[in-house]
């Protein structure tokens, strides 16, 4: 373990560290990096030529034309941070994030990985190995299967767990995460008819044919904690999140801290996460997540082995810059403060503001130009962003824009400025997701505090909006066809 | 000095004007709007004029109503019904005066019973006193408003409209009056509509003594026109005789065609000791105060002719129809055949047809066929679709006397007595499903329409699809002040463009460079409270197409002989009357068109198969435009 020293003037050396991400995660490292007065070296492939996080970095390096594969080419990026001199590598999210080979490549290129160990990361990523060890360390889990046998074998097991615990059930890819390779299996027939699927397909995208089953616990609430852990044996929580309000597994709007008024049961699913992560031996900055059912019982999930896209939440509640303890915990030193000094205060809310159109099942709008971008600000507001006006969004990468997060004392006056913030917020060009967190933010139930996994479903009205709301700009493009064509082709 | 405010109950409106020592004053906005500036006042310059309107004390503002909501949704893209609450906001006390066409509402040819009533009832939310009248003065063709705007407990103002003539007398007048007195019982304003201004102060006079005489106490509203310049002395003799409200306009923007000035009203009238109650004279000198400035503005729209038309007793041209006439000769390029249209065919083709009243729609009937025996030369050869109508009796009986039989025959063909017998009468025209008329406009729109939506799309509705469509891409333009919509030739670099949005919400668009790209898109860049925007446009290939293929009216004629049947004139379908394959002979009508207010068929030229069909029903065509290809059979 590589323990960085201090210089004689007390602050740390300055070292280059790699990025080996995009977009808004892209920018929120690199400012954690020169924040702590280390050098940020930025990759990218040639599709985000444009990509503001390139300028933003100390020195950027283009890893080839991509798209994708480049980013997760883990030969291409070892030998850009061994090119630049590099010492450390920060993967984000996504890409790279959760892939042991990839830690696994750095720790044997002398290059420090900020995460935690290739081996934790295979433990964790492998979700039937995660159960072993957490139903060991007598962390609750939801009722399930370890990896089913190949074939026949396979599907009389599947079938013997549905009988016993009766339908719905999860199928479940082994090695899949973020949202990926679950399939929902509402009776015998389509679990005869899903597994061989669901085989390939994580086959495919995971590159491991394992599946196993787990009961589905219905219109579950998602609640999460947030782990640090150094390298000297401290392990502790910064609170919980609530990521219940989805669409088809994928996060839109999280919540720190969970909305349970239950303080005591909260205090519990926080330290069954600080027990599940040191059964797991967790190093760096990790998540656990539980999925918690009607009648309040909680079962572990899984453990997300990276920086979550969500982080902001917690980081504004707590005061705590997660990035940058994920870098000093890399580098070796313990972290500087206990669970006592942790005091959330207040209520946190993400919106995730995606080039999507969500009439149109989210459909990405990838391709287009952001013709007017114009942001939000003032008290308790962070931007996460990394477009700009005039910015072209690249159709091969997602579609997250911006993540706007508020901050308020109570629950009342974080919605009212969610609400204020997305009335406030200009982006033209690509439909976005803003219209429809405006809808939310004026929701009775989400004003309330009151929601799960179902929200998006059982609230269709949330998809009844405006297009383009902004009167002012719609005029703006009358006006323009005035001076354009010289008379009003709708006047004359 | 009494004033009414809105709100007050129908009986108590009209026992206040029947007790009235003075006499009250209507602004009729709407009426100099469409008269003098081809009715394209803004609302931005209503708003500005209200508060001082407010206070001016009068009887009503006709700001709705006519051509006005046609011409809202087609030109000055604001919405008929926003309109009126925005208005409302400032005018709480002001009662609001529509002007409507009877059974043909606010278009140009009879709706059902069911569309007349669902669209009275939407108005009559906002609309206090309904003048309504029937161009034939048939009073059936009015009962269905007439009960509607007295179950919504607003007032009924019956029109008998009037014209001069050997036939127009006193006794036919009081006889109608007695008719429309007969179905609406006596609380109600009955309005003398005068829409050409015709006739001579004396002459009027009579004509409202005469009625006082027979219905003491029913209240006369005396409506004129100035288009000779000589409203003002039939107003006087009007209410000298017992007319307890008159029509006049706001100085500031009075013109030929409109009413003439209300101070000048005020004035002359005081000399006589008559009062005009509850008017405040200081906020009618302020009105025109504050909107004089913005006329200047509208100058585009004022008539092609300068000056009165004391002509118009001749041709009878209502004030209302003066502006777009003059437009269409100006631009159909015949105005130097004006003098022989307007007075020698126009009251040779009033007087064949029966010497009925010159006002909408049957003003257009008499000057589409006056221009059209003019220009084409053969007298009623080529008749419109709504001539055809009127002869049938579609409209209501003649109420003097039939044209003779040579003008049937002309317009209906040799077997016109059959014709007649067959197909005359007055319309009764079938109750529209308007569930289905929902679902068509909501399929249009992509969202479920509001009521006031479907009004606006049962009245117009191609018109309407559009307006919606654009209101939706360009939000409420009505904030846009004239200087800024009517603007022409471009802004330049750093003007300014301040405004208030619907919702009061101030705003500043800067206009910046429009630079223009390799591949000829320009880009209009535009500072949008203060954030940069940009607009991009492709080079606008329909008009350059447009401009190439411009044909002359000989040229389209010589492509219908061959086959290729192309727009006459600029209009919009209104319907294909023939199908892909079918047989069609010289004389067989293959579409009608519409075009200022008037239907016209579009006549096959040559005998052959329809192979191609270029246009359909609701295509907005320019002259010149491919219709349908007819091929010599073979």
């Amino acid at each position: 373990m590589l323990v960085c020293n201090a210089n004689t003037k007390g602050a740390p050396l300055k070292k280059k560290i790699l990025v080996a991400n995009r977009g808004e995660i892209a920018i929120r490292l690199i400012r954690a990096i020169q924040e702590l007065g280390h050098g940020a070296v930025a990759v990218y492939e040639t599709p985000d030529e444009m990509s503001r996080h390139i300028r933003i970095a100390d020195e950027a390096i283009l890893l080839g034309d991509g798209p994708r594969c480049d980013y997760l080419n883990i030969e291409k990026i070892i030998s850009a941070a061994k090119k630049t001199g590099a010492i450390a590598i920060h993967p984000g999210y996504g890409f790279l994030a959760e892939n042991p080979f990839f830690a696994k490549a750095c720790e044997m290129a002398d290059i420090i990985f900020i995460g935690p160990s290739s081996e934790i990361i295979t433990n964790l990523g492998n979700k039937v190995t995660a159960r072993e060890i957490m139903s060991d360390a007598g962390i609750p889990m939801v009722p399930g299967t370890p990896n089913l046998s190949q074939g026949k074998e396979g599907i009389d097991q599947a079938l013997a767990f549905g009988a016993e615990y009766g339908y719905p059930v999860m199928l479940k890819a082994t090695c899949g995460g973020g949202g990926r390779g679950i399939r929902r299996i509402e009776n015998d027939q389509e679990m005869v008819e899903e597994i061989p699927m669901a085989r390939s397909e994580a086959l495919a995208s995971f590159n491991d044919d394992s599946v196993y089953l787990e009961k589905v616990v219905l219109n579950p609430k998602h609640v999460e904690v947030q782990i640090l852990a150094d390298s000297h044996g401290n392990t502790l929580h910064l609170g919980t999140r609530d990521c219940s309000i989805q669409r088809r597994n994928q996060k839109l709007i999280e919540i720190a801290p969970s909305m349970i008024e239950d303080q005591g049961l909260l205090d519990k699913i926080c330290e069954t996460a600080v027990k599940a992560a040191k059964a797991s031996n967790y190093f760096n900055a990790g998540t656990v997540e539980f999925l918690l059912d009607s009648d309040f019982n909680y079962y572990f999930l899984e453990i997300n082995t990276r920086v979550q896209v969500e982080h902001t939440v917690t980081e504004m509640i707590t005061g705590i810059d997660i990035v940058r303890n994920q870098i000093n915990l890399a580098f070796g030193y313990p972290l500087s403060f206990t669970q006592e000094d942790v005091k959330p205060r207040g209520h946190a809310i993400e919106v995730r503001i995606n080039a999507e159109d969500p009439k149109n099942d989210f459909m990405p709008e990838g391709g287009k130009q952001v013709s007017v971008y114009r942001s939000t600000g003032g008290f308790g507001v962070r931007l996460d962003g990394f477009v700009y006006q005039g910015y072209v969004i690249p159709e091969v990468y997602d579609s997250l824009l911006v993540k706007l997060t508020v901050h308020g004392f109570t629950w009342d006056e974080t919605v009212g400025r969610l609400r204020r913030c997305l009335q406030n917020f200009a982006i033209r060009g690509p439909k976005t997701t803003i219209p429809f967190y405006e809808n939310i933010a004026s929701e009775k139930d989400f004003l309330s505090g009151n929601f799960d996994t179902s929200y998006i479903d059982t609230h269709p009205h949330i998809f009844l909006y405006d297009e383009d709301s902004s009167e002012v700009g719609k005029l703006a493009r009358l006006i323009a066809e005035i001076h354009y064509r010289k008379e009003n082709p709708y006047a004359a | 000095m009494t004033r009414i405010n809105q709100g007050t109950p129908v009986t108590e409106i009209v026992e206040t004007l029947r007790n009235s020592k003075g006499y009250y004053i209507t602004n009729t906005a709407r009426d100099l709007s469409q008269s003098d500036f081809k009715n394209r006042i803004l609302l931005h310059t209503d708003l500005m004029a209200a508060p001082a309107r407010e206070r001016a004390g009068y009887f009503s503002l006709e700001i709705t109503g006519g051509a006005s909501i046609h011409v809202d949704i087609l030109r000055k893209q604001v919405n008929p019904f926003l309109k009126l609450r925005k208005l409302r906001e400032s005018m709480p006390n002001t009662m609001f005066q529509t002007l409507c066409r009877g059974a043909n509402l606010f278009g140009y040819r009879p709706y059902p019973q069911n569309v007349i009533r669902f669209t009275v009832r939407e108005f009559a939310k906002y609309v206090d006193v309904w003048r309504t009248f029937d161009f034939m003065n048939h009073v059936p063709n009015m009962l269905a408003v007439f009960e509607e705007v007295a179950t919504a407990g607003k007032l009924n103002e019956p029109c008998i409209c009037f014209s001069t003539g050997p036939e127009h007398t006193d006794d036919f007048y009081v006889a109608k009056a007695g008719e429309i007195i007969e179905a609406t019982g006596r609380d109600i304003v009955l309005c003398i509509k005068n829409h050409g201004g015709l006739g001579t102060p004396t002459r009027i006079g009579q004509l409202v003594d005469s009625l006082k005489q027979k219905y003491p106490d029913i209240p006369l509203h005396y409506h004129g026109h100035n288009t000779d310049g000589n409203d003002l002395g039939r107003i006087i003799e009007a209410v000298k005789n017992g007319a307890t409200i008159v029509d006049a306009a706001d100085s500031a923007f009075t013109g030929f065609y409109g009413p003439p000035p209300i101070l000048s009203v005020v004035q002359s009238l005081k000399e006589f000791g008559y009062v005009a109650e509850g008017l405040d004279e200081g906020a009618v000198i302020e009105t025109s105060e504050v909107i004089r400035d913005q006329r200047q503005y509208y100058d585009q729209f004022e008539s092609q002719i300068k000056g009165f038309q004391p002509t118009v007793q001749i041709h009878k041209l209502p004030g209302g129809a003066m502006g777009s006439s003059l437009e269409q000769a100006s631009k159909g390029g015949f105005l130097d055949k004006m003098p022989d249209i307007l007075h020698k065919e126009l009251p040779r083709v009033q007087k064949e047809l029966g010497n009925y009243w010159s006002v909408t729609p049957g003003s257009q009937i008499l000057w589409t066929t006056a221009v059209s025996n003019v220009i084409d030369g053969e007298r009623y050869g080529n008749p419109s679709g709504d001539l055809r109508n009127l002869l049938l009796g579609k409209y209501g009986p003649f109420p003097f006397y039939k044209p003779d039989e040579w003008i049937y025959e002309k317009v209906l063909g040799d077997d016109w007595i059959t014709v007649l017998e067959e197909e005359g009468g007055v319309e009764d025209v079938e109750n529209m499903d308007l569930a289905l008329e929902r679902y068509d406009l909501a399929e249009q729109l992509g969202v479920e329409p509001t009521d006031e939506q479907l009004i606006l799309y049962l009245q117009h509705p191609n018109d309407a699809v559009e307006f919606l469509k654009f209101e939706e891409k360009y939000g409420r333009v009505y904030v846009l002040s004239p200087a800024v919509f009517f603007h022409k030739g471009g802004f330049e670099i750093g003007d300014k463009l301040a405004f208030r949005d619907h919702q009061g919400k101030e705003h500043m668009i800067e206009i910046g460079p429009s630079p223009v790209t390799d591949t000829g898109e320009t880009s209009v860049y535009l500072t949008v409270d203060h954030h940069q925007s940009s607009f991009t446009f492709k080079p606008d290939v329909t008009l350059s197409e447009a401009g190439e293929a411009m044909l002359s009216k000989e040229e389209i004629i010589d492509l219908a002989k061959a086959g290729d049947v192309r727009s006459p004139f600029s209009g919009n379908i209104v319907e294909i009357s023939a199908d892909e394959g079918q047989e069609v002979l010289v004389g067989d009508r293959v579409a009608i068109m519409e075009a200022m207010k008037m239907q016209t068929p579009i006549l096959c030229e040559m005998s052959g198969i329809v192979t191609a069909i270029f246009a359909k029903k609701g295509d907005a065509l320019k002259p010149g435009d491919r219709i349908l290809k007819i091929d010599q059979d073979e």
